[in-house]
C-alpha cells in the first residue's frame, strides 16, 4: 500500500510539473508580471549589450575654449558663395547655390595620390551614415544614424562634445536610421530627429538649448535632413510619404525654437490643387518633404521639394494629378505662402519622390542668362526648371534604361508608358526602380566653371506590383510591392544591377562622362575647383575622379558602404577631405548592392601631405 | 482524500487537459479559405498592398521587418496567434494592430493568413 501511495505521489509530482512546465511555456504570453524585451531574446546584439554595460550617459558637454575665435555664424556670411569659403562648409549644399563645390584648388589631378588618410572618428552606430558634415571655426558638427551629435577638432578629430538623442524603440522610419547633418546658424548648431522633433545646442559648449516636437511621430512622422537656414529661420521637412501622411514642411525661430509657419504640401478642401485628388484622399496624400530645400537670397525665394502621394504604388483611390506632390515648391520664406510650383510625375504611381538635390545655376539660352534651378530627379530625367517663375524648360534622361515614360510634353508632363503602370501581375521591368535613378538620400554636385553636374546613379530595376491598401494611421500605406530584377550574379560575384557617377552638362542636357561602378551609386557628390569629384561605393571604396573626363584616380577602402555626402575644407594651409562610411543593409539589399558587410558609422578625413 | 490529491484533481489535472486541448490549432478560418483560390489571390493582393512594400517582403530580403514565409515566428504562429498580432499589434514596434478594418473585415485578414499559409513551408 505504501509503495502503491508512494507510486502515486511520484506520478502526482511528475504531472504536477510537467503541468508547471506547460503554464511557462504555453501561458507565459498571458502572464503580464513577466516583461520579455527584444534584447532578452538569446541572441546576443553587440549594438545593446555593449552600451547597455558600460555608459549611460548621453549627452557629453564641452567646457574648455574651442575653436578659432570666429565669432558667430551671421546670415550674411550663409548668403557668401563657396567660393568664398574654402575654410568653411556651412550647409549641407556648402551654401545656398547647394553646389557643392569646393573652391579649393590645391589639390588636383597632379597631386591626389598625396592625399592620405589623417584621422577617423566612429560613430557608435549602425545603419546609413549619410551626414554632410559642418565645418565652421576650426571645428567639424557631424550627425550619425540614430541622431547622434558630434563636435570634433577638424584638424585632428578630437571629440569637443557629444550628444545622443533618445529615441522610442517605435519609430516610424520607411528606410533606416538616417541623419543627413546639421545646420548652424548664431552660435547654434540644430538638428532634426527621427522621432519628429527639432533641437538646438550651444556649438561651443554643446548645451541644449531648446526643443521642440514637430509633430507626433507616431502617426508616421520622422526626420531625417539637417534644417536649412533662412534668414533668423531654420526651415525642416518631414517623411512620412510611405505611412500616409499629409506632408508639410515648417519654419522654426532659431532663436527660440517656436513655430513661424508650416506648409502643407496636399492641399485641404478648398484649396488650389484640392480638385486633383478624388474622394478624400488628400487626407493620406503623402507629399513629404523630407529633403533640404535651398534659397535664393536676391529672389527672396524658398524652394523645397515634395515627395510621392500615397500610397505609392496604387493610385486608384487618388484619381488626378495628386497636386503637390513630387513637385518643386517656390515660397516667400517669410509667410511660408507659395509662389508657383512645377510637377515633375504627376500622378505617380511608381515611388518618384520629387525631392533630389536642387542645383541653382544660371543657364544660357536664345542669348539670354535664365535664373535656373537643375535636378536629377528620381524618376531619371535630369530637369531644367526657371526659378522665377516655375517654367519648365527642359528634361533630358541621365540614366541608360529609363522606360517609364517614353517621352517628355513640351509643357513638361512625361508620356507614360502604359506598360510601366503597376498591375497585380507585372511582367515589365520597369526603370528606375523605387529608388529611383537618384535616390534623394544623396546628393549631386556642380562645377560651373566646366557646366557639369555629377550625379550618383542607381541601375537597378523593378517589376511594380499592385496591390489592396488600407489605411491604419502610423501604418505603412503602400499599396503595392517593387521587386528587384536586375539580381543575376555573374563569375565575379556581381548582379546585373550596377551604377555610375555621371556628368550631365546643365546648359545642353546631355551626357559629358560616364564612371561605371559594379554596384548602384548611393553616396553622394562633391565637386572641387581643383578638377576632382569625389564620392563612395557601395562596394566600400572612397573615389575621386577626374572632373572634366571621369577617369578614375584615387581610391581608398573604407570598409563599410559609402552613403555619405564628402566635403572638403582648408585649414592653416592644409586641405582635408571628409567622407563618412557606413551603410543600410535594407536599402542596399534594395538596390540589390552587397549586403554581407556590417552596418557601423565611421568617419575618415584625409588630407593633402605637402 | 489527502489534500494532495484534492489538489491535484482540482488544479493540476485541468491545466494539463486544458493547455493540452488548446496544443492542437482549432479549424480557423483560413483553413477553408486556403482552398478557395479567389480567396488566396485576395489575401495576396491585400499582403502585397498593405505588408510588402517596406515590411514584410515576399522573399528573404534584409529588411528590418520579419520575413512570414518560414517557420521562424517570434509572435506565434497558429492562425489565432497570427490574427492576434495583426489586430493587436507588438507593443514599442511599428508593427501596429490593423483591428480588423480592413476593406472586408476580419474575413480579409483571414485570408492574407490563408495566403501567407498556402505558400509557406510545412513546419513541424
Amino acid at each position: 500500500m505504501k509503495a502503491k501511495r508512494s507510486k502515486f505521489e511520484f506520478l502526482k509530482l511528475m504531472l504536477s510539473v510537467f503541468a508547471i512546465i506547460l503554464l511557462a511555456s504555453c501561458g507565459a504570453e498571458d502572464d503580464s508580471s513577466i516583461t520579455i524585451n527584444e534584447s532578452d531574446s538569446g541572441l546576443f546584439d553587440p549594438n545593446i549589450v555593449g552600451e547597455a554595460l558600460t555608459i549611460t550617459t548621453t549627452h557629453w558637454i564641452n567646457n574648455k575654449s574651442i575653436g578659432d575665435g570666429s565669432g558667430p555664424v551671421t546670415t550674411e556670411l550663409l548668403s557668401e558663395p563657396q567660393s568664398a569659403n574654402a575654410e568653411n562648409w556651412l550647409q549641407y549644399g556648402g551654401d545656398y547655390s547647394n553646389l557643392r563645390h569646393s573652391p579649393i584648388t590645391e589639390l588636383s589631378p597632379e597631386n591626389i595620390d598625396n592625399l592620405d588618410f589623417s584621422w577617423g572618428f566612429p560613430t557608435g552606430t549602425s545603419g546609413q551614415f549619410a551626414v554632410s558634415p559642418l565645418i565652421y571655426d576650426g571645428i567639424m558638427y557631424v550627425t550619425s544614424s540614430y541622431n547622434r551629435l558630434f563636435a570634433l577638432d577638424a584638424r585632428t578629430g578630437e571629440m569637443y562634445w557629444r550628444y545622443d538623442h533618445p529615441l522610442p524603440s517605435d519609430l516610424r522610419i520607411c528606410c533606416g536610421p538616417a541623419n543627413r547633418g546639421a545646420a548652424i546658424h548664431g552660435d547654434k548648431i540644430l538638428m532634426a530627429t527621427l522621432d519628429a522633433k527639432i533641437l538646438a545646442f550651444d556649438r561651443i559648449s554643446g548645451e541644449k538649448l531648446w526643443e521642440n516636437e514637430i509633430i507626433e511621430y507616431d502617426r508616421g512622422f520622422s526626420a531625417t535632413s539637417a534644417p536649412l537656414i533662412v534668414k533668423n529661420l531654420a526651415v525642416i521637412g518631414i517623411g512620412g510619404g510611405e505611412f500616409g501622411v499629409r506632408g508639410f514642411f515648417d519654419a522654426y525661430d532659431v532663436d527660440t525654437g517656436e513655430r513661424v509657419w508650416r506648409h502643407y504640401t496636399v492641399p485641404a478642401e478648398g484649396e488650389p490643387g484640392y480638385e486633383s485628388w478624388s474622394g478624400n484622399s488628400y487626407e493620406t496624400g503623402g507629399a513629404p518633404a523630407w529633403t533640404i530645400g535651398t534659397y535664393d537670397p536676391e529672389l527672396d525665394l524658398l524652394y523645397w521639394t515634395t515627395g510621392n502621394p500615397a500610397p505609392d504604388w496604387n493610385g486608384d483611390a487618388r484619381l488626378g494629378d495628386n497636386l503637390f506632390s513630387d513637385s518643386v515648391l517656390a515660397l516667400n520664406p517669410d509667410t511660408g505662402e507659395r509662389e508657383w510650383y512645377f510637377q515633375f510625375t504627376p500622378h505617380d504611381v511608381w515611388d518618384y519622390d520629387g525631392n533630389t538635390h536642387l542645383f541653382q545655376v544660371d543657364i544660357e539660352q536664345n542669348n539670354e542668362t535664365i535664373k535656373a534651378i537643375v535636378q536629377a530627379n528620381r524618376n531619371g530625367f535630369f530637369y531644367v526648371v526657371n526659378r522665377e517663375n516655375g517654367e519648365f524648360i527642359r528634361a533630358t534622361s541621365y540614366m541608360e534604361q529609363l522606360n517609364w515614360a517614353d517621352s517628355m510634353e513640351p509643357s513638361g508632363r512625361p508620356v507614360i508608358n502604359p506598360a510601366a503602370m503597376p498591375s497585380e501581375e507585372p511582367t515589365m521591368r520597369v526603370c528606375p526602380g523605387a529608388l529611383g535613378g537618384m535616390n534623394g538620400s544623396v546628393s549631386g554636385s556642380v562645377n560651373q566653371s566646366l557646366g557639369l553636374a555629377y550625379i550618383p546613379v542607381i541601375e537597378s530595376c523593378q517589376l511594380m506590383q499592385k496591390g489592396i491598401s488600407m489605411f491604419v494611421e502610423g501604418q505603412m500605406f503602400t499599396g503595392g510591392l517593387p521587386t528587384p530584377t536586375d539580381v543575376d550574379v555573374d563569375e565575379t560575384g556581381d548582379s546585373s544591377s550596377y551604377g555610375h557617377i555621371t556628368a550631365m552638362d546643365y546648359q545642353t542636357g546631355e551626357v559629358k562622362w560616364r564612371y561605371y561602378d559594379p554596384q548602384p551609386m548611393m553616396a553622394g557628390t562633391l565637386s572641387t575647383e581643383g578638377g576632382l569629384v569625389f564620392t563612395g561605393s557601395q562596394t566600400g571604396h572612397a573615389i575621386a575622379l577626374d572632373s572634366s573626363t571621369g577617369e578614375e584616380l584615387w581610391r581608398f577602402k573604407l570598409g563599410g558602404g559609402i552613403r555619405s555626402q564628402p566635403v572638403a575644407y582648408q585649414l592653416d594651409g592644409d586641405t582635408y577631405v571628409a567622407i563618412g562610411s557606413g551603410n543600410y543593409q535594407g536599402i542596399a539589399g534594395f538596390s540589390v548592392a552587397d549586403v554581407a558587410i556590417p552596418e557601423g558609422g565611421q568617419l575618415f578625413v584625409f588630407k593633402l601631405e605637402k | 482524500m489527502r489534500l494532495s490529491s484534492v489538489l491535484f484533481i482540482s488544479m493540476v489535472l485541468p491545466i494539463i487537459l486544458t493547455k493540452c486541448g488548446e496544443a492542437k490549432d482549432p479549424v480557423s478560418r483560413a483553413d477553408s479559405y486556403m482552398t478557395d483560390p479567389e480567396a488566396v489571390k485576395r489575401g495576396r493582393l491585400l499582403f502585397v498592398g498593405t505588408c510588402a512594400g517596406y515590411c514584410h517582403k515576399l522573399t528573404p530580403e534584409r529588411v528590418d521587418a520579419l520575413y512570414l514565409f518560414d517557420c521562424d515566428w517570434k509572435h506565434g504562429s497558429s492562425d489565432q496567434e497570427i490574427f492576434n498580432t495583426v489586430t493587436i499589434g507588438v507593443p514599442n514596434t511599428r508593427m501596429l494592430g490593423f483591428g480588423t478594418n480592413f476593406p472586408e473585415g476580419e474575413n480579409d485578414l483571414w485570408k492574407i493568413i490563408a495566403f501567407i499559409r498556402t505558400n509557406s513551408p510545412q513546419c513541424s
